[in-house]
C-alpha cells in the first residue's frame, strides 16, 4: 500500500495520561461522530472501486469492515487515511470537512493505520519503535535534534502497558526481531497509542495470531474503546468479529450493503451480504477415505518443537491438524516438507521408508507443501504465473539439451489456471497481480503439476475472502477424490470441521487427541483447543 | 446455527483485563544477550592474540606497544567509524580511501605550492570540508539513483582516484608543509624505554578519541543517528514513518567523507609523506575490521565500541605478528580465518 507519509504531521503530540476513566473527556463531544464519510466515489482506470459510500464512525466504537477481496475495502482505508483522495464526496472529521484529505491532515487528526506488515523496524528496540515516531513528530521531522531518552522510555512504558506488555527497561531494550509475531502486533498498536491515535485502522491484525493471542488483542481493543478511541477492524474472520462486538459494515462491489450492530446479523446473513450468494456452513466433505495408508509417520521428533508424533494418512483422506501456535503444528508441517527436518522418527510412504531431510527430498517423493506464509516462503511474486506453476516440476520439462520446453510449460500453466479457476487474463501476468485467494491457488497448482501423493496445506485460507475459500475447499475435495492424501494444518475451526475426516489436536509438541470431524461441534473443538492446562 | 458454532458469540462481551491474557515475554537468554553484544567475541579474539604473542615475546607487554598500536590505528579508526555509519544505514562505501587520497594529496600539494606556512588547523578543516563535498556526491547519487551504494561508490572510487592521478599528480613528495610535519611530531606523552628508545604517543590519537566520541554521540543521542539505524533496518518502513531519507543519505556519506578527509591529512602528517598511490586498496581491511567488531553487512547494526575493537584486532594482527617472527604474508590468512570464524558464529546464532 502507498503511504509515504510523515507521521510528524501530527503537531499535537505528547501523550495524554492513559486513564481508564476518560469518560469526562469524551462526553462533551460525544454527540458528534468522530468521522463521517459522505457519498464517496473512487474510480481507477476502468474500475469504479467505490460507488457512493456513506458511513459514520462514533467515538469509542469498534467497526468491522467486511467484504470480499476487490470490494473496495482497501480503497476505503486509503481514502480515510489520506493516502488517496476521493473523486467525489468528502470526509468530515470532528465537524471539519475535507474534500481532499491529505495524509498529513489524517495523521494530524489522529487517524493511525496499523498495516498488515506492522511497519516495525526489526533491528531497533521496542522502546524506539513505540516512541521514536512520536518524538520525530515532535520535532516535525527534523533530524538534527537530540532526544530525551528518559522521556522516550516514559512514553514507551505508558503505551506498552496500555496494551498489556511489560514496560520495564529489559523489555523496552529488546529488539523487535527477537519478538514473536503476536507481541510485535501489540507493539505496533502501542506505537499508535504513543502517537495519540483517536481512530485506529487495523488491517487484518489477527491473520497470524492464535486464539489466545486474539483474545489478548480483543482485550486491548476493549481498552482502547474505553478510552474513546475508534477502531476500524478489517478481518476475514467472522467469528472474531462476533467476539469483539461493535458495528459491522459490509461492502460489496464498492457499495455499502449494510451497517449496524453485529449482533443483529447472523453469520449466514453477513456471508450472503458479502458475496451476494448463499453460502452454507454445511460440510464440504463428501468422499470417504480409502483403505490404503499413504503416509505413515512414526515417533516423529524435533527437539523442543514436537516429539513422538505418530499418525497415518489414508489415500483420499483429509486429515486436519490443529493446536495453538506453540503446539508444534507449524514445526511439524515444516518437518514433513523437509524444510526444518525431524531429528528422529520414521516416515513410510506407500510402504517404503523415506527420508525427509530437505525440501527436495519431499518433492522427489511427491509430497507437496503449501506454506502458511505464501508471500515469503511460497511464491516468486514478481514472476509470471507460469513460472510459479512449473517451478516444482521444472526438471521434467527439460528436453534433451536441458532446455525448458516452453510450449509444454505454457500448456501446463494454462491447464492449471483453468482447473483451479484462477482469475487472470493470462499466465504471463505476475503473481502479485492476483488476489490472495488466487495466489493460493497458484501455489496449490504448482504441486498438482508433480501429481502429488500427499499434499500438505498449511493455513490455505489465511487472508482469503469467503468466496475464494469456497473455491479452495471445493478444490481440496476434488483432489482428495483423486486419491491424494491431504494434511490440512489450520487454526480455523469451522474450516477443519467442514473439510476433514479426522482432526488431530496438538498440544505442547505432542498429539493430544484425535477426533472424527463429522461427530464434533465447533464448541467442543474450541473447548478442546483451549483446555491446554488440563 | 451460528450460536452453536461459536461458543462465545452470544455471551455479553466482558472485558478481560489485559494482564490476564498478555503474552508471556521470556527474559532473554545468555545466547540472545551475546547476539545483542557481539563485541565480546572481538574482545575474546584480542585477548587471545595478545596472550599468544606475549607468551612468545614478553617484550610485547609494554606501554610502547600500545603507543605503536594507537599510532598505526588512527587512520584506520577514522575510516572504520565512517564505515560503521554507512553499514548501520544499510549501505556500503568503498570510495572513502579514494576520498582520503584525493583530499590529502590535493591539499598538501596546494598548501605547499601556495601557502607553505598555513596553520595546521586550517589544513585539517579544509581536508574535512573536501571530504564532506566528495562524500555528499556519493550520498546524492545513492539517493537520487536509488542505486546500490556499492555500485555507486565503486564508480566514485575510480572517478576520484582517476582525477587525482590524472589532474593532480603521480609523484610522491616528502617536503610536506611545515605545520603538518610539526603536528606529526608533537607528542601527547612520551617516556624512555628500558633500552633507551623514546616511546611516543602522538597527539593525533586525540583525533581518534574525538571522532569516536562524536560518532557515538551522533548515532546514539540524536534523531539523525536513530534515523540512520532506522534506514538500515528497512528503507521502506523508515520512509513511511516519516524519516527524511535524503537527509540521512547525505549525512551518512558526507560524514564518512569528512572522516576520510581528516584521516588523509593526519596520515600525511604522521608519515611525513604524501603519496598519491597510498591508502586506496585498504578498503577491505577497514570493512573487515568493522564486521569483526560485530556490525552486520546487511545493515542496521553495529556499535562504536565494537568498531574500535575490530580495528584494534586487525591492527594488532598487522603490526605485532612481526614481533613474534610470523611472516607478514600470514596476516591475511589470520584475518581471513578470524572473519570466517566470526561469520560462522554470527550465522549459527541467527539460526537458533
Amino acid at each position: 500500500m502507498c503511504h509515504g507519509v510523515p507521521r510528524w504531521a501530527r503537531l499535537n503530540l505528547r501523550l495524554a495520561i492513559m486513564n481508564q476513566d476518560v469518560s469526562s473527556s469524551v462526553q462533551p463531544e460525544a454527540s458528534r461522530p468522530f468521522l463521517q464519510v459522505a457519498g464517496v466515489h473512487k474510480r481507477f482506470t476502468g474500475v469504479h472501486a467505490l460507488r457512493g459510500v456513506s458511513l459514520s464512525f462514533e467515538r469509542g466504537q469498534i467497526y468491522h469492515l467486511l467484504g470480499e477481496n476487490g470490494c473496495g475495502k482497501s480503497t476505503l482505508i486509503k481514502i480515510i487515511s489520506g493516502a488517496q483522495p476521493p473523486d467525489e464526496g468528502e470526509l468530515v472529521i470532528e465537524g471539519v470537512r475535507h474534500a481532499r484529505l491529505s495524509a498529513l491532515e489524517a495523521l494530524a487528526a489522529g487517524i493511525e493505520t496499523v498495516y498488515q506488515d506492522l511497519s516495525l523496524l526489526p533491528n531497533m528496540s521496542v522502546a524506539e519503535n513505540v516512541a521514536l515516531t512520536s518524538e520525530l513528530a515532535l520535532h516535525e521531522g527534523r533530524l538534527a535534534r537530540t532526544f530525551d531518552r528518559r522521556e522516550l522510555a516514559r512514553t514507551a512504558a505508558r503505551a506498552l502497558e496500555a496494551v498489556g506488555l511489560p514496560g520495564d527497561a529489559e523489555f523496552q531494550a529488546t529488539l523487535i526481531e527477537q519478538l514473536p509475531l503476536a507481541t510485535r502486533q501489540l507493539v505496533a498498536i502501542a506505537r499508535a497509542i504513543a502517537s495519540e491515535a483517536k481512530f485506529v485502522i487495523m488491517d487484518e491484525p489477527t491473520t497470524s495470531l492464535t486464539q489466545k493471542e486474539v483474545d489478548n488483542l480483543i482485550a486491548v481493543l476493549a481498552n482502547l474503546r474505553a478510552q474513546g478511541v475508534t477502531v476500524l477492524f478489517v478481518s476475514h474472520k467472522l467469528d472474531e468479529c462476533y467476539a469483539i462486538g461493535g458495528e459491522v459494515i459490509v461492502l460489496r462491489d464498492g457499495q455499502k450493503m449494510a451497517q449496524g450492530p453485529i449482533a443483529q446479523f447472523t453469520k449466514a446473513q453477513i456471508s450472503e451480504l458479502m458475496t451476494g450468494r448463499h453460502l452454507s456452513n454445511e460440510r464440504y466433505r463428501e468422499g470417504g477415505l480409502g483403505q490404503d495408508v499413504v503416509l505413515d509417520v512414526r515417533a516423529f521428533t524435533r527437539a523442543g518443537q514436537f516429539s513422538d508424533v505418530s499418525f497415518r494418512l489414508h489415500g483420499g483422506e483429509i486429515l486436519g491438524i490443529t493446536g495453538l501456535l506453540d503446539s508444534g503444528r507449524n514445526e511439524l508441517a515444516r518437518a514433513l516438507a523437509g524444510v526444518a527436518p525431524a531429528q528422529s522418527g520414521q516416515v513410510v510412504l506407500d510402504g517404503r521408508r523415506i527420508a525427509l531431510r530437505t525440501p527436495s527430498d519431499a518433492k522427489r517423493h511427491r509430497i507437496g507443501y503449501v506454506p502458511e506464509d505464501r508471500l515469503n516462503e511460497g511464491l516468486f511474486l514478481d514472476k509470471p504465473i507460469r513460472d510459479n506453476v512449473i517451478t516444482a516440476m521444472i526438471s521434467s520439462l527439460r528436453d534433451r539439451f536441458g532446455q525448458i520446453d516452453r510450449a509444454r510449460a505454457q500448456a501446463l500453466a494454462e491447464q492449471t489456471v483453468k482447473d483451479l479457476q484462477i482469475a487472470t487474463p493470462g499466465v504471463d501476468k505476475p503473481v502479485q497481480s492476483l488476489s490472495g485467494g488466487n495466489q493460493q491457488r497458484v501455489l496449490i497448482g504448482r504441486w498438482l503439476a508433480i501429481d502429488p501423493r500427499v499434499l500438505i496445506l498449511h493455513g490455505p485460507t489465511v487472508g482469503v475472502d469467503v468466496g475464494s475459500k469456497d473455491i479452495i475447499y471445493r478444490i481440496m475435495q476434488r483432489l482428495s477424490q483423486r486419491g491424494i492424501g491431504i494434511i490440512l494444518i489450520s487454526d480455523d475451526l469451522p474450516e477443519l470441521l467442514q473439510n476433514c475426516d479426522r482432526i488431530l489436536m496438538m498440544k505442547k509438541g505432542r498429539v493430544a487427541s484425535e477426533y472424527r470431524a463429522d461427530e464434533l461441534s465447533e464448541a467442543d473443538l474450541y473447548h478442546a483447543l483451549l483446555s491446554e492446562a488440563a | 446455527m451460528n450460536s452453536r458454532l461459536n461458543p462465545r458469540m452470544n455471551q455479553p462481551m466482558t472485558t478481560p483485563t489485559v494482564a490476564e491474557v498478555a503474552p508471556e515475554v521470556k527474559p532473554p537468554s545468555l545466547r540472545t544477550r551475546l547476539a545483542r553484544n557481539p563485541e565480546w567475541f572481538t574482545v575474546a579474539l584480542i585477548v587471545l592474540t595478545c596472550l599468544l604473542v606475549g607468551a612468545i615475546n614478553p617484550r610485547f607487554f609494554q606501554l610502547a606497544t600500545l603507543f605503536d598500536l594507537l599510532h598505526s590505528a588512527t587512520t584506520m579508526s577514522l575510516f572504520a567509524l565512517g564505515t560503521l555509519v554507512v553499514l548501520a544505514s544499510g549501505g556500503i562505501d568503498v570510495s572513502f580511501t579514494a576520498i582520503a587520497a584525493l583530499t590529502m594529496y590535493g591539499i598538501t600539494k596546494a598548501v605547499f605550492a601556495w601557502w607553505p606556512d598555513a596553520p595546521f588547523a586550517l589544513i585539517l578543516i579544509t581536508g574535512a570540508l573536501g571530504g564532506v563535498m566528495l562524500g555528499v556526491v556519493n550520498g546524492l547519487l545513492v539517493h537520487r539513483l536509488k542505486a546500490p551504494s556499492l555500485i555507486v561508490t565503486i564508480g566514485t572510487q575510480y572517478l576520484y582516484r582517476g582525477m587525482l592521478l590524472t589532474f593532480i599528480g603521480t609523484t610522491f613528495f616528502m617536503n610536506i608543509p611545515h605545520s603538518m610535519d610539526h603536528f606529526g611530531r608533537i607528542p601527547l606523552f612520551f617516556y624512555h624505554t628500558a633500552d633507551g628508545l623514546r616511546a611516543v604517543l602522538p597527539v593525533s590519537v586525540l583525533a581518534l578519541v574525538a571522532a569516536a566520541f562524536v560518532t557515538w554521540w551522533l548515532l546514539n543521542r540524536t534523531m539523525m543517528g536513530r534515523g540512520v539505524y532506522a534506514m538500515g533496518g528497512s528503507l521502506a518502513i523508515a520512509e513511511r514513518l516519516g524519516y527524511n531519507l535524503r537527509a540521512i543519505h547525505l549525512f551518512v556519506f558526507g560524514y564518512t567523507g569528512m572522516l576520510a578527509g581528516i584521516a588523509g591529512i593526519l596520515h600525511v602528517s604522521n608519515n611525513r609523506l604524501a603519496n598519491p598511490f597510498d591508502l586506496v586498496g585498504s578498503e577491505l581491511d577497514v570493512i573487515a575490521a568493522v564486521i569483526l567488531g560485530g556490525a552486520r553487512i546487511t545493515g542496521g547494526t553495529g556499535t562504536v565500541v565494537g568498531t574500535l575493537l575490530g580495528v584494534v584486532l586487525v591492527t594488532l594482527i598487522k603490526s605485532v605478528l612481526i614481533l613474534v617472527g610470523v611472516p607478514s604474508t600470514w596476516q591475511k590468512v589470520i584475518i581471513g580465518a578470524f572473519i570466517l570464524i566470526a561469520g560462522t558464529l554470527f550465522a549459527l546464532q541467527r539460526k537458533r
